[in-house]
């Protein structure tokens, strides 16, 4: 895995024209935007933030998809068992 | 009960990334449109594929006219109608189209939670499979989302 990041980081570079170390920066960006976006979900699902201060951290659009997400998965998983 | 289901490409792809395609033998019958097979023959048909049983099934996708929707999507739409059985598919789209149509449609993390219920998966055999699903898998699911099915399957 360690391998492939390095061989992704240098092709990304090459191809982008940046230093690797920005890409790193970058990743590391990407990635704990996606964490953050976890961490307001998860609080909004249990309550500890309300929808319009999800709305406020991460987005309307998110906050829908992710609300429609846990409609169709708890409809599933009350599904699978009872099934 | 019995239960029988037709799966899209989605779940089958899905599940054989986290190695769980032995789940879909808690289905007592579970089909396979042509068109999906080779939707997914063409990235390679994953290990463990052989060793479930499955029916081979043609379909007319034809008469399923959501554009949106790929030829697999359709052809197994056309089949849940058909022969009365729940799709299984992880695409959002076409399962609205299906649900608009009257057909029960459940997801990859249905199955897993179905494997739960059948007792072919303790409770932390489950959550793990349902958060390797959102971590290892092409699949797009928010992680919060995973963890309140999780917390579904303890309140049980």
């Amino acid at each position: 895995m360690a391998a492939e990041i390095s061989d992704r980081v240098r092709e990304i570079a090459e191809a982008r024209g940046l230093p690797e170390s920005e890409v790193f920066e970058r990743a590391l960006e990407r990635g704990l935007e996606g964490l953050w976006e976890d961490l307001v979900l998860t609080r909004y699902f249990d309550g500890e933030l309300d929808r319009e201060e999800a709305i406020e951290r991460v987005g309307r659009t998110k906050v829908e998809r992710a609300e429609r997400e846990r409609e169709l998965v708890e409809e599933d998983v009350d599904w699978g068992l009872n099934a | 009960m019995t239960l029988a289901a037709v799966s899209d490409a989605g779940p089958l792809i899905h599940l054989a990334e986290i190695d769980s395609l032995e789940l879909f033998a808690t289905f007592d019958t579970l089909f396979v449109p042509e068109t999906v097979y080779k939707e997914v023959d063409a990235s390679g048909v994953p290990d463990g594929l052989a060793d479930l049983s499955y029916e081979l099934v043609e379909a007319d996708e034809s008469r399923v006219g959501t554009e949106e929707l790929d030829a697999g999507e359709r052809a197994a739409i056309a089949v849940a109608e058909d022969r009365g059985v729940v799709l299984l598919t992880d695409d959002l789209a076409a399962r609205e189209a299906a649900s608009d149509a009257g057909v029960e449609v459940r997801g990859s993390i249905g199955i897993i939670a179905l494997g739960y219920g059948r007792e072919f998966l303790d409770r932390d055999d489950a959550a793990s499979r349902m958060r390797a699903l959102q971590r290892e898998t092409s699949l797009f699911v928010t992680e919060a989302v995973v963890e309140r099915g999780i917390r579904i399957l303890d309140e049980r």
